[in-house]
Order: structure tokens, then C-alpha cells, then sequence
């Protein structure tokens, strides 16, 4: 029998390495291991269980709260009995949550504690699918006195009950489960319209699961930490999948507080995060060695420099000298070790960052301290890999060749990517339409996002798809590919591009006050206001420096060449989400934008060097205002292309 | 909440016309009330009614001139703070009273010293508050087996202190401070040094637990936190909880009977509904007349 379910891995790795840890959880301050036989035994306990309380082949049942071993335990339990879990986002509110499980027709629910109980009985109202919750934490619920609800040690018990004379059940039930079942229902946070659920067999998940370990060679020795939501596909292939393929230890941190004490504690070998968390480590490090003595901050200081020199060199095994190998090798000692270790980084074989663009500073500072950090390019409908930055050739601005198993093209009129590999999914559930959509008749799958692949044959994103335009001269407009070039600046906080349809790119950009006026008070700028700093030539010639910086990256790279920002005008005030001119999740609203500024928009491609600005603004109290200034509009430096490259090569 | 419905068990304390005098002022003056097993009781009243002289009778650390209080069934005219504690009393302070180069978890884990069964540690809590140092150091033989196997970590005494551990971590997890665990309790912000005092008078595991003022000086956010925390130690460990508050938002939202002290007397009592209604109540809180007096002059 060949392991292509999750429940028949399980079996396979608790008999090939019993004793060795599975999962971990840290409880009351203290790590509690769990082996493969005891997870194990668990899942088939809890399956008893949840087929006593009438769970059968087919049915559908939601997950719901923080990484626990017990609830990836009830996913693999319910895969056992051949139904299909649904975890769904432990932070989503009533009305998100009652679509999910009234979308997925769930009747079952399994929940992590009191908070996650009481949005279910919330969403109950209008699911009318939803019958039992079974919940894990009993603290609370004393007061709960409905018959649909039961705790898990219940569940645990008519489990045992049940096991003791049905004892051929579970292997029954496993034998009967095949790959090319649906393992898992994930829904994506769609940001326009109702989410998606997006239909994976065992056969997509495990197919990405071995070729993503054979790729990095991971072992049954790795530790990671699995603390980002079950509900995302990525925990649910690194966490499971790779978990169960490989055979190493998943480990759940105590609460998302303590996220960075776990992360030390552990030492994961092998650990994944979003830019936002690399970010905000890093600001950290920084903060805290401020505090420092003036010798450690010297020290730190030397070593960083030196690092951010040759660290990337040595990491990607290039040539440098044996003096400044000496000195690295010093700084490991001095610094870099001990600062990994801190960071709970020091036994760190792979790191990945994925999901949006990372700073090319905070990458290259992860690692210049031998940090193998690597960004990848994933999908839920991918099974997560598409592209992988391959050892040795990583880049800030790019996500990778595609994976083994995977093509990957760039259609050449939309500029859209396009993939298909085993891991494709296999519909969204209940909606036809948007599967035609986004999958092609043989596998294709649309990913919505628009790219190219670049001179190293890596592939770059650059913006959603529906957001690129093109210039007058032909060239390729990505607005938000330039706004995040720029918002790297420590100087600017927001950036506004524009350009589609017009002779040249344009930036309308907010200075960030902080660094801006912190700059400003070393340099003896004398400002009053935020305004007034904004409007300051030293101000401007500062952010056509960092332009033109950016318009150089450009011209390196044959397809945005021609995308070069040749004006740019600072605003008077910083843009708001009050405003409305960005989502909360601080997105750029370009319709809106291009509505309350038309006149300095205008006033980029009609030569003037000044515009009147007027744009009406609410003011915290809800009160509102006009906020009206002169602004002046520079021009910057756009560089030559670089050579006569071909204009496209994909495609 | 189902707070109509809540029930209560018999008379846990019992104060009978307390009277307490300091020289000349007469801080209470003949109050008595009830407070039943499972009851949130809530004492309120204007700044200098009188309302933690109350508690501070009830612990034992002020000792009335007249009147008694009867504890779990025990009439006694007085009583000493430690045989509060002994006896199932546990609180917190206006001002918040931890060790603060200490961390959370030892914070909490001083909470657990009474329970604590080492023969030393018992003749410690029993003696050491009245005895000078000196008789204590009479009993070598005591204190050096003592305290030589407990420092060793060794046999019962490392299953003591395992046992103890892990119930100062149960009161970490249910007060969700795990990710402070380790943090020196000076650095905290205000209100978690709130969350960790409660920490570890749950960590006494009272039976009546008082509470000075929980919610002083918190910001909303924090207020609301410990409301949930206040009802779900109720809830869950069924403590009877007697607390001060000047939050009449909070009182009237957690407390089951509310007793009204002004200028050391009793003035209403009931329901937080009832007491709201009560005029006496309102011209306490609004000096209506005081301040009627001002504007006529």
C-alpha cells in the first residue's frame, strides 16, 4: 500500500519511526512532545470519536483556533473517516465565518476554546448545516448546556468506547481513502467578493510536499515552528504535508504572544515568515542594541558593516579574501552568532519569505549574517510552489526559478503568469464560473498576478495584473513594482505612481516626517510643520536622489527601462486611510486618488512646474477641512537602457 | 452571562456592626453585611468612605474596637493578616504591591508559599511573623535539613516544587501572561502589574478573594480585560470575590450585591440596580445639597 493520504503517512511514519517527535506544543511553560506512535494513536482515538458522534465519509468540518497538535490531529482524524476539514481563519468574524461553513456545507465543527465556540453558535443561526461543535478548551463553558455541544475528552472517551468494540474500524477506513480524494477545503481571502474555496486532493498537497523536500533536502531531523494560521495553505503543506512526508516535528507555539521566546526556544531549522515579521524583528535588533553599551554598539556596528560587505559573498560560496574571511569569522563569534542565537536563528538551515515584496535592506541583512534566506513564489491553487529562489542565485526582486514539476509562463499580451504543475488544484467548490475563469481546459491555472522572467531566467511579480498598464513609448507600467521601489526609501513613506497611457511615469509622493525630520534636525533644516518640511528644496533634491536611484535599478531590466519616473511633486500632507485614499490594510486606492488629484496629475504631463492643490480632508473628530498648497513639481534624471535588448522575452 | 440566574451558597463572612477608630476619627462606624459563597460583592462609595479601611478589617491588618466578623461558620473579634491567608484570603492593592525586580512567574510563585508543606515552611508561616529571626535560627536542625534538601532539588522537595510550578503556571495560562513570563514585573506597563497581582493572590487558590480598587487608573481596553478576568475567576474556580471599585460602570456590570458606604456608614444595599435607584446613593455620589449651598452663596 502506498502512503498517498495523510492518515496512510501517519500509519507508515508511526511504524518506521515511532518514537521519534511529531509534534510539540508548549503548555504551561513547558515543551510537550508528542511522538509519531502517540499522534498516532491520537488521531485514530479522536476519529472513533468523531464517528461515534455520526462524522461519515463525505461530510464536511470546519477547524477553527491557534496551531494545536489536537486540531491537526482532528484534520487528520477526519481524513481517516474520509471527510474533509475546512479550517477556517481563527480571527475571521461571525459574518465571514457564517459564510465559510454556510458555503461549505459544514456539519461539523471543531473549535479551540470558548471565543471560537461562541462564533460558531453565532454563525449556527444562519448555517443550517452545522449540527455538533466539538471544542478542546474546556475553560468557560461550564455555563454551555446545549446537546450539540461536546468537549474533546467526551469525544476522546465515546472514542475509546467505541475502539474497544470496533477495532478494525480505523484501518478500515484508512485502507478505503485514496489520493485522488479531496483532502482539503482552503478558503482565500478574496479582497473583492466572498472568498473562494479552493478544493485540494491528497494527491496535489503530497505531489508539493515531496518534491519541495527532495528540492531542499529536508530531513526527519528539521524543526519548524508552525504559529501562521492552519487556514492558510502554507501551514497546512508545511505543517502536515511536509511534516508527514519528511517525518520532522511541527512545533505550536504557546500563544501568538510569545511567538519570539518560542522561536528562540526552539531553534527551528527550517522556518517561514512573511516580510512584515522579518521587518519587525529587525526594527527590534535595532531598537535594542540602542539601549546598548557604547562598546557593544561599536562592536556591532564594525561587524554589521563588514558583513553587509562580504556576508552575501561568502554565503553564495564567491571569493573574497582570506583577511576579510578572518574578520567574518571574528564577527561569527563576536556578533553574528550571538545575535542568531537571539533570534532563535542559530540552527537555521533554510529560511523562506513569501507573500509581498521584502526591502532589499532587510533581506540583505538576514543574509549578510549567514542567514540562508530565500523567497518563493506560491498559490493556494498551487498547492503553494510555483518559483524558488534555487541556492546560491537569490535576489531581493525576484521569486525564483520554477520548482521541479512546475512550467511556469508569462502570457506575452496580459503580461499575466500562468502555471501548472501536479499540485494544481482541483476546482473552487460550488463555483464553476470562477474555476473556468482562473483554470484552463488543460491545467493552466491563471494566477492574476503580472510578471516576466528576467536576464537570470528568475521570475519577477510585479502588480496584479489588472493594475499594469503601458506607456505611450510601449513600455510595460507597473505601478506598484515602482511604489514599492520606492517606499524602501527610509525617506518616503507612501508613493503613488502613474503613467498608464501617458508619455512618462509620474510619482506623487508623502515623506515619511520621522526619518525626514529626524534628517532635517542633524542637517540644521529648520521646519514647522509637515507641511512646510514637505515643500523644503534640501527635502526635494533628498527624494530625487532616491528617484533617480530607482530609475537606474530600471534600467537595468530591458522590460521596465522604459518605465523611468521623469517628474515627481511631494505632497503637503501624508496620505490617509481617513481619507480614504488607502485601505486600512495601508493599500494605495487608485480610482479615488485619481479623483482628488486630478490637478496635479494633470499638471505632470502638461510641463508646469507648479500646480494648486486642494483636497478636502477629515480631521479625527470627524470634522472636515480643505488642505490646499502650492506644489512644486521636479523633475529627475531618467537613465539609458541597457543596451539594445530585445524588449520581450517571455512568452 | 447568565447573571439573573446565578445562585449562591450560605454566608462565607459574616461582618456584625463593625465599629474601627483610630484616635478620635471614626473611620467605620457600625456597618455589617453578608457576603455569600460565589457572590461577586462589590463595596463602593466617595473617596474617604471608609471602604478599604473595610478590607483591610476583613483581611485581619485593622482591628476593630467593636463589633465581629464570623469567617466559614469562626466568630472572631481579630484576626492576623497571615490567618487570613492561612484561612483562604487572598488580595490585591490600590497600589500595586508585587516584587518588582522579581519576575511574573516569581511573583506568582510567592503566591504559592503558604501551600507550601515543608516542615521549615510551615513553622515559617506560623512563627516567623511574631518571632524575632534569632528564635527561628534556635532550631537548626529544622531549618538546616530543610532547607539543605529543598536548595538541593532534590526527592519530595523537587515534587514539591514541580507541583507548585505548574499550579503558578495554570494561573499564567488562565490570565493569558504567558509571553511575560520571564519580564522583571517593574518594566511592565501598569496594567498587567495589575493582571500579575491578581496572578498571585489566584495563585493562593482563596477561597475569598478581595480585590482593592482592580480597575484604578486602567485604560478601557485593560478595564474590560479584567472584568472578564474577575467573572471568569468566579465562574471557573467559583472564588467569592469582594472588590472596591470607583468604576460604577464596572460595579454595576460584574457585581451580584452592592453595599454603599459613606463617611463610614452604611448607606444602601442591594442589587446594582436597587442601589442605583436609591437616593441616598445619588446625593452621596452628586452632594446635591453641598453643592446648592455653594451656588446660593
Amino acid at each position: 500500500m502506498t502512503a498517498d493520504t495523510f492518515p496512510k503517512l501517519l500509519d507508515r511514519n508511526a511504524r518506521e519511526r515511532g518514537p521519534r517527535p511529531a509534534i510539540r506544543e508548549k503548555y504551561l511553560g513547558i515543551w510537550q512532545t508528542f511522538s509519531w506512535s502517540e499522534s498516532r494513536a491520537e488521531v485514530e482515538i479522536v476519529a472513533h470519536g468523531l464517528a461515534a458522534l455520526g462524522l461519515k465519509r463525505g461530510d464536511r468540518i470546519a477547524i477553527i483556533g491557534d496551531n494545536r497538535p489536537y486540531l491537526y490531529w482532528a484534520i487528520v482524524a477526519a481524513q481517516a473517516l474520509g471527510a474533509v476539514p475546512v479550517p477556517v481563519y481563527q480571527d475571521s468574524g461571525a459574518g465571514e465565518l457564517a459564510y465559510v461553513l454556510d458555503h461549505a456545507e459544514v456539519s461539523f465543527a471543531v473549535a479551540e476554546d470558548q471565543e471560537q465556540v461562541d462564533k460558531l453558535v453565532e454563525a449556527m443561526e444562519t448555517v443550517q448545516t452545522l449540527k455538533t461543535i466539538v471544542y478542546c478548551d474546556p475553560r468557560g463553558m461550564r455555563e454551555y448546556d446545549q446537546a450539540f455541544l461536546h468537549s474533546l475528552d467526551e469525544v476522546k472517551k465515546a472514542g475509546e468506547a467505541r475502539k474497544a468494540v470496533n477495532r478494525d474500524f480505523y484501518e478500515a477506513e484508512v485502507a478505503k481513502g485514496q489520493g485522488s480524494d479531496i483532502a482539503i477545503f482552503l478558503y482565500t481571502s478574496g479582497t473583492t467578493g466572498n472568498p473562494k474555496g479552493v478544493v485540494l486532493t491528497f494527491d496535489n498537497l503530497i505531489s508539493m510536499a515531496e518534491m519541495s523536500v527532495e528540492l531542499e533536502r529536508i530531513g526527519e531531523d528539521e524543526d519548524t515552528l508552525a504559529y501562521l494560521p492552519m487556514a492558510w495553505v502554507g501551514d497546512c503543506v508545511f505543517s502536515i504535508g511536509q511534516s508527514y512526508v519528511a517525518g520532522f516535528c511541527a512545533n505550536c507555539p504557546e500563544s501568538q504572544a510569545t511567538f519570539l521566546t518560542d522561536l528562540k526556544e526552539i531553534g527551528p531549522t527550517y522556518f517561514f515568515a512573511p516580510p512584515r515579521i522579518f521587518e519587525n524583528i529587525l526594527t527590534s535588533v535595532n531598537v535594542r542594541m540602542q539601549d546598548a553599551g557604547r562598546t557593544k554598539q561599536r562592536l556591532f556596528r564594525y561587524f554589521m558593516d563588514h558583513a553587509a560587505k562580504v556576508g552575501v559573498k561568502i554565503l553564495q560560496k564567491e571569493k573574497v579574501g582570506a583577511w576579510a574571511r578572518f574578520k567574518y569569522w571574528l564577527g561569527e563569534i563576536l556578533v553574528y552568532g550571538p545575535l542568531k542565537n537571539t533570534l532563535g536563528m542559530s540552527r537555521v538551515r533554510r529560511v523562506y519569505t513569501a507573500g509581498e515584496a521584502i526591502g532589499p535592506d532587510i533581506f540583505d541583512f538576514y543574509r549578510s549574517i549567514g542567514l540562508n534566506m530565500k523567497q518563493l513564489y506560491g498559490q493556494t491553487e498551487a498547492s503553494v510552489f510555483v518559483t524558488v529562489q534555487p541556492d546560491n542565485e537569490v535576489y531581493a526582486d525576484t521569486v525564483g526559478k520554477a520548482c521541479p514539476g512546475v512550467e511556469v509562463k508569462v502570457d506575452p499580451e496580459s503580461r499575466e503568469v500562468l502555471y501548472r504543475s501536479e499540485g494544481v488544484f482541483k476546482e473552487y467548490y460550488k463555483n464553476e464560473e470562477e474555476t473556468r475563469k482562473t483554470k484552463t481546459e488543460d491545467g493552466w491555472v491563471h494566477t492574476g498576478d503580472a510578471g516576466f522572467i528576467d536576464n537570470n531566467g528568475h521570475l519577477k511579480i510585479i502588480d496584479r495584473a489588472k493594475d499594469v498598464g503601458v506607456l505611450n513609448n510601449g513600455s510595460m507600467f507597473a505601478p506598484k513594482y515602482l511604489e514599492n521601489k520606492l517606499k524602501f526609501f527610509p525617506f518616503i513613506q507612501e508613493a503613488v505612481t502613474f503613467g498608464a497611457g501617458r508619455d512618462h511615469a509620474a510619482a506623487m509622493i508623502s515623506i515619511d516626517i520621522d526619518a525626514v525630520g529626524n534628517w532635517a534636525e542633524r542637517n540644521n533644516v529648520a521646519y514647522a510643520s509637515y507641511r512646510e518640511l514637505a515643500a523644503k528644496p534640501d527635502v526635494y533634491e533628498e527624494i530625487r536622489k532616491n528617484i533617480e536611484q530607482v530609475n537606474r535599478d530600471l534600467a537595468e531590466d530591458a522590460e521596465l527601462a522604459g518605465a523611468q519616473i521623469a517628474r515627481f511633486t511631494l505632497l503637503h500632507k501624508e496620505l490617509d486611510a481617513d481619507d480614504g485614499e488607502l485601505t486600512r490594510t495601508r493599500k494605495v486606492r487608485r480610482r479615488h486618488i485619481n479623483e482628488r488629484y486630478g490637478a496635479v496629475i494633470e499638471a505632470f504631463y502638461d510641463g508646469r512646474d507648479e500646480v494648486h492643490c486642494e483636497v478636502e480632508t477629515i480631521f479625527e473628530d470627524g470634522r472636515k477641512g480643505v488642505s490646499a498648497a502650492d506644489l512644486r513639481i521636479m523633475d529627475a534624471a531618467t537613465a539609458g537602457t541597457a543596451g539594445a535588448e530585445p524588449l520581450r522575452q517571455a512568452g | 452571562m447568565k447573571h439573573s440566574e446565578r445562585t449562591f451558597g450560605d454566608t462565607l463572612l459574616r461582618v456584625d456592626n463593625i465599629t474601627l477608630r483610630f484616635g478620635g476619627v471614626k473611620a467605620i462606624t457600625d456597618v455589617s453585611f453578608d457576603i455569600h459563597e460565589r457572590q461577586i460583592f462589590a463595596i463602593i462609595g466617595p473617596n474617604g468612605a471608609g471602604k478599604t479601611s473595610m478590607l483591610n478589617v476583613i483581611n485581619g491588618f485593622y482591628h476593630p474596637q467593636e463589633g465581629t466578623i464570623t469567617y466559614k461558620g469562626n466568630q472572631r473579634h481579630q484576626m492576623k493578616p497571615h490567618e487570613a491567608a492561612e484561612t483562604g484570603i487572598a488580595r490585591t492593592f490600590q497600589n500595586v504591591a508585587l516584587f518588582r525586580g522579581m519576575s511574573t512567574l516569581d511573583n506568582v510563585m510567592t503566591g504559592r508559599l503558604l501551600k507550601m508543606s515543608g516542615p521549615a515552611m510551615r513553622y515559617y508561616h506560623r512563627q516567623f511573623a511574631d518571632m524575632p529571626v534569632i528564635n527561628y535560627l534556635t532550631y537548626p536542625a529544622m531549618w538546616f535539613g530543610d532547607f539543605l534538601l529543598d536548595s538541593l532539588y532534590w526527592g519530595p522537595y523537587q515534587r514539591e516544587e514541580l507541583a507548585h510550578r505548574k499550579a503558578a503556571e495554570e494561573v499564567i495560562d488562565f490570565l493569558e501572561i504567558q509571553s511575560i513570563r520571564r519580564t522583571p514585573v517593574g518594566r511592565l506597563p501598569y496594567g498587567l502589574q495589575k493582571r500579575v497581582e491578581l496572578g498571585r493572590a489566584l495563585a493562593m487558590e482563596p477561597d475569598l478573594l478581595l480585590l482593592d480598587e482592580p480597575m484604578a487608573g486602567m485604560n478601557l481596553e485593560e478595564k474590560e480585560d479584567m472584568c472578564r478576568f474577575v467573572i471568569d475567576v468566579n465562574d471557573e474556580f467559583g472564588t467569592t470575590i469582594a472588590l472596591i471599585e470607583h468604576d460604577m460602570g464596572v460595579v454595576m456590570d460584574i457585581s451580584d450585591h452592592v453595599v454603599v458606604l459613606n463617611y463610614g456608614r452604611k448607606i444602601a444595599e442591594g442589587t446594582p440596580a436597587e442601589v442605583q435607584a436609591d437616593q441616598d446613593v445619588i446625593d452621596a455620589y452628586l452632594g446635591v445639597a453641598h453643592e446648592e449651598d455653594l451656588i446660593e452663596k
